[in-house]
């Protein structure tokens, strides 16, 4: 029965009728629960696409998801299990929040030089990781979540000592002077220029990926390691580059938030997005455009997670659930394809 | 043949399709017990297809297959676990237990007797990644039997053997087939065709074109049959003033057993130089080293290098993507335009390998996965002589490939030559390197052990040195 499940769920659409399936998998658990699914659906999508600010503040989400999945996405098509996007995304949070403490210049020039901190910690967060797999051969598994760890340790130290804003206030950074702030796209609403450039960012890496030398040795080195080293591609320089272009772009992400939505750094920066942004990477299919799609329906979920637990009483946990079948119907998806299309030899 | 108890396996009217081809149309195969049975084709003929089809991981669109008892397949690509013994290989599965735990004597027990039963010598606590290809050969052999087939399928069982292990491995299948098992041999190898089977069925574009009685037929009426007329004639051999190429000057490099010690020879342009040797006795060494893959002592001078890797699946492709991507392969910076890759040359190129080696694929965008393995290697080969290199590194440009398209392969290797080119050939396969090397060098475990010159050379003699015998 569940077999023929995931058959009409394929048979629906691919990533659709997945996604549909979940629901209707949530929607059983909601009844268990004792809750109307019908209630707390209606209270989601509202929530996060019912008017205006709710869909402001779902592109919020959705930006904040957007760049470290894209940065999850490099790796991945390079073959390298980065699972640091939080840490990364969190140190590049961190270089953005302690230079913007200092910003003096215009807004144009303030965003560039946010998001080029962001850039640079990311960066180095994931050039860390990939020093260590190319090096030691360390697996950047292991390597780049403990980095998530240390990030948040450092992070904690940082801003509860020198790089606290004052004695009086909490661990956090001195806040970003107004003009330094990124641009609102919607007044009245925390939806800032990043959204454009975490759009921007994913049709570029989309060219790099197709079009270049280096995004084509990425995906080679990705695809068949052997080969490619066979046919002229330096394996540990493209470890490097790959983890640190990914960790670069995921970094991009704090600055997106320090900038766009807190004004100034702390280590609630993150309620997960870097974790989150796997699942919408491998939701996504590694394909930058998709991934664009797929932050917007985890951003639904972000967002619209809370009016469900205002409006419906479903707890906010529950979109952590759907999230999970989500990912499960998808990969069970791809598995039940890949049994049914047999190869010739 | 005596059949008064009806056939082993009878396949009637089978038909596949793949999404845009058809693999089999209304084929009829019948395995008699006691009988070795070659089914001989083109790559993309279909012929791994009914095998897989008889041994049940593929199913036929329509069509009968009905087998008396079980069947077994031997895989062209072993199938192993390497870090596991081989007793562990064999019982995979079917593990004899005792309680929660393998009973490990009584397995033991088990494998070592089938390997007597068969002849088939292996130690059977050996981990299989220890183990030489022919002894890999043997273990998937035992693992088969094991499981007491009445229909035993091989595909391609003697791609990696060397000529004495070819005897001995069709010693055993004889015995095999006396004893009542139906053996179906799946094979480009013609002369192992008429030299051990009773009956050979071919497969030409998915249809079922001849059969045969071995003893009625001969090579080169099984070879028309399956190309469908008579095979294009090797590209000729013309003569060039040789110049100075490669040179290998006290070369050592690899490991253990399969190292090279202080090996000097050079490859002139104009000459196709062959390394004869049974696998594993240095090969790797000096193919990576002259590709620069390993480090070496000694000193080797060579030029631009078109490479054909041994390994056209692992080292050579990437099998999910189009044949334009793979055309690019280990040529992008050629092929770099600023920071992007010259798409326009890349498909131009992938269509002029396409028309020169009459690869015979959907379009150049399919995915390579789909070509059949002989079009996969026409591939491989005309990358590396698509830019004219001044050498070319040929690992077994032919293996596991069917006549025409090794004719072909072989050919554009010759023309190369003709036009200047120096070509290392490193083979296992004694056949290819009459057919192509102007100078034969015989490898034996890390050393140059003879040079022949292959016009009049004694094929007997050079294969009594791969097998290490002092001349």
């Amino acid at each position: 029965m569940i077999r023929t499940a995931f058959r009409s769920a394929g048979a629906l659409g691919g990533p659709a009728g997945a996604i549909l399936l979940a629901f209707a998998l949530a929607a059983v658990a909601m009844l268990i629960a004792g809750v109307s699914p019908l209630d707390g659906f209606s209270a989601l999508f509202l929530g996060s696409l019912g008017g205006r600010s709710q869909l402001a503040e779902t592109l919020v989400q959705t930006t904040a998801l957007l760049f470290p999945a894209l940065g999850v996405c490099v790796a991945f098509r390079a073959g390298l299990f980065n699972i640091g996007a939080e840490g990364q995304l969190l140190i590049g949070g961190l270089a953005a929040g302690a230079l913007g403490a200092h910003l003096n210049v215009p807004a144009p020039l303030a965003a560039i030089a946010l998001f080029a901190a962001g850039i640079a910690g990311g960066g180095l967060w994931g050039a860390l990781a990939g020093w260590l797999r190319a090096k030691f051969s360390a697996s950047e598994i292991i390597s780049t979540l403990m980095l998530n760890f240390i990030a948040f340790s450092v992070a904690s130290y940082l801003v509860s000592g020198p790089l606290k804003a004052s004695a009086a206030s909490g661990a956090q950074t001195a806040p970003l002077a107004p003009g330094a702030w990124l641009p609102i796209l919607v007044p009245g609403t925390r939806l800032s220029v990043a959204l454009l450039v975490a759009l921007a960012c994913a049709v570029a890496l989309l060219w790099t990926l197709n079009r270049t030398v280096f995004g084509y040795e990425l995906r080679a080195s990705g695809e068949a390691p052997e080969a490619a080293r066979r046919n002229g591609v330096n394996m540990a320089r493209m470890t490097v580059l790959a983890l640190t272009l990914s960790g670069a772009i995921a970094g991009a992400g704090g600055a997106a938030i320090v900038g766009g939505v807190l004004h100034r750094f702390n280590t609630q920066l993150s309620p997960g997005y870097g974790y989150t942004a796997i699942a919408v990477a491998l939701v996504g299919d590694l394909h930058p455009l998709w991934i664009c799609a797929a932050a917007f329906g985890f951003g639904i979920l972000e967002s619209g997670g809370l009016a469900m637990q205002a409006l419906a009483d479903v707890p906010k946990d529950a979109i952590h659930v759907i999230e999970g079948l989500i990912v499960l119907v998808l990969a069970a998806r791809r598995y039940i394809a890949t049994r049914a299309e047999a190869v010739p030899l | 043949m005596e059949t008064v108890n009806g056939a082993a396996l009878r396949m009637t009217a089978i038909r596949k399709t793949f999404p845009g081809v058809v693999a089999l149309d209304g084929v009829d195969l019948e395995l008699n017990p006691g009988e070795v049975h070659a089914l001989v084709g083109e790559n993309g003929a279909g012929k791994s297809t009914l095998a897989q089809i008889a041994f049940g991981t593929l199913r036929a669109d329509s069509g009968t297959v009905a087998a008396r008892g079980t069947v077994g397949l031997v895989h062209q690509h072993f199938q192993l676990v390497g870090r596991l013994r081989v007793w562990q290989n064999v019982l995979l599965g079917r593990e004899p237990r005792s309680g929660l735990r393998i009973d490990a004597a009584a397995a033991h027990r088990a494998v070592r007797d089938l390997a007597e039963r068969n002849g088939l010598e292996i130690d059977p606590d050996a981990f299989v990644d220890e183990l030489p290809v022919a002894a890999r050969q043997r273990v998937e052999l035992l693992r088969e039997l094991y499981r007491n087939p009445s229909v035993l399928l091989l595909d391609e069982p003697t791609a990696a053997l060397a000529p004495a292990e070819i005897d001995r491995f069709f010693a055993t299948v004889t015995t095999l087939a006396r004893e009542g098992t139906a053996v179906l041999v799946v094979t480009h190898k013609l002369a192992e065709v008429v030299a051990y089977t009773q009956r050979v069925s071919v497969l030409r574009r998915g249809k079922m074109v001849a059969r045969f009685e071995t003893a009625a037929t001969s090579v080169d009426e099984i070879a028309r049959a399956m190309v469908g007329g008579d095979l294009p004639a090797i590209a000729a051999r013309q003569s060039v003033e040789l110049q100075p190429c490669v040179k290998l000057t006290g070369v050592s490099a690899g490991e253990g057993a399969s190292a090279v010690s202080r090996v000097t020879f050079d490859v002139r342009g104009g000459e196709i130089v062959g390394i004869a040797g049974v696998e594993g006795n240095g090969q790797n060494a000096i193919a990576d080293a002259i590709a620069g893959m390993i480090p070496f002592h000694g000193s080797i001078e060579v030029p631009r290098t078109g490479i054909v890797p041994q390994d056209r699946h692992l080292e050579a492709l990437v099998l999910g993507w189009s044949i334009v991507d793979n055309a690019v392969l280990g040529r992008q910076h050629a092929l770099r335009r600023g920071a992007v890759v010259d798409r326009a040359r890349a498909r131009s190129d992938a269509a002029s390998i396409v028309s020169r080696f009459d690869l015979r694929a959907t379009s150049v965008d399919a995915p390579v996965r789909t070509l059949s393995g002989g079009n996969q290697q026409k591939l491989v080969v005309g990358r590396a002589l698509i830019d004219d290199p001044p050498f070319v590194l040929a690992y077994q440009p032919t293996r596991g490939i069917d006549v025409g398209a090794a004719t072909l392969v072989g050919s554009r290797l010759i023309e190369a030559r003709n036009a200047g080119a120096g070509v290392l050939l490193i083979s296992f396969d004694l056949d290819e390197i009459f057919a192509l090397a102007d100078r034969i060098l015989v490898l034996y475990r890390g050393a140059i052990v003879g040079e022949f010159s292959s016009a009049g050379a004694d094929r007997a003699r050079i294969g009594r040195l791969m097998a290490g015998a002092a001349a």
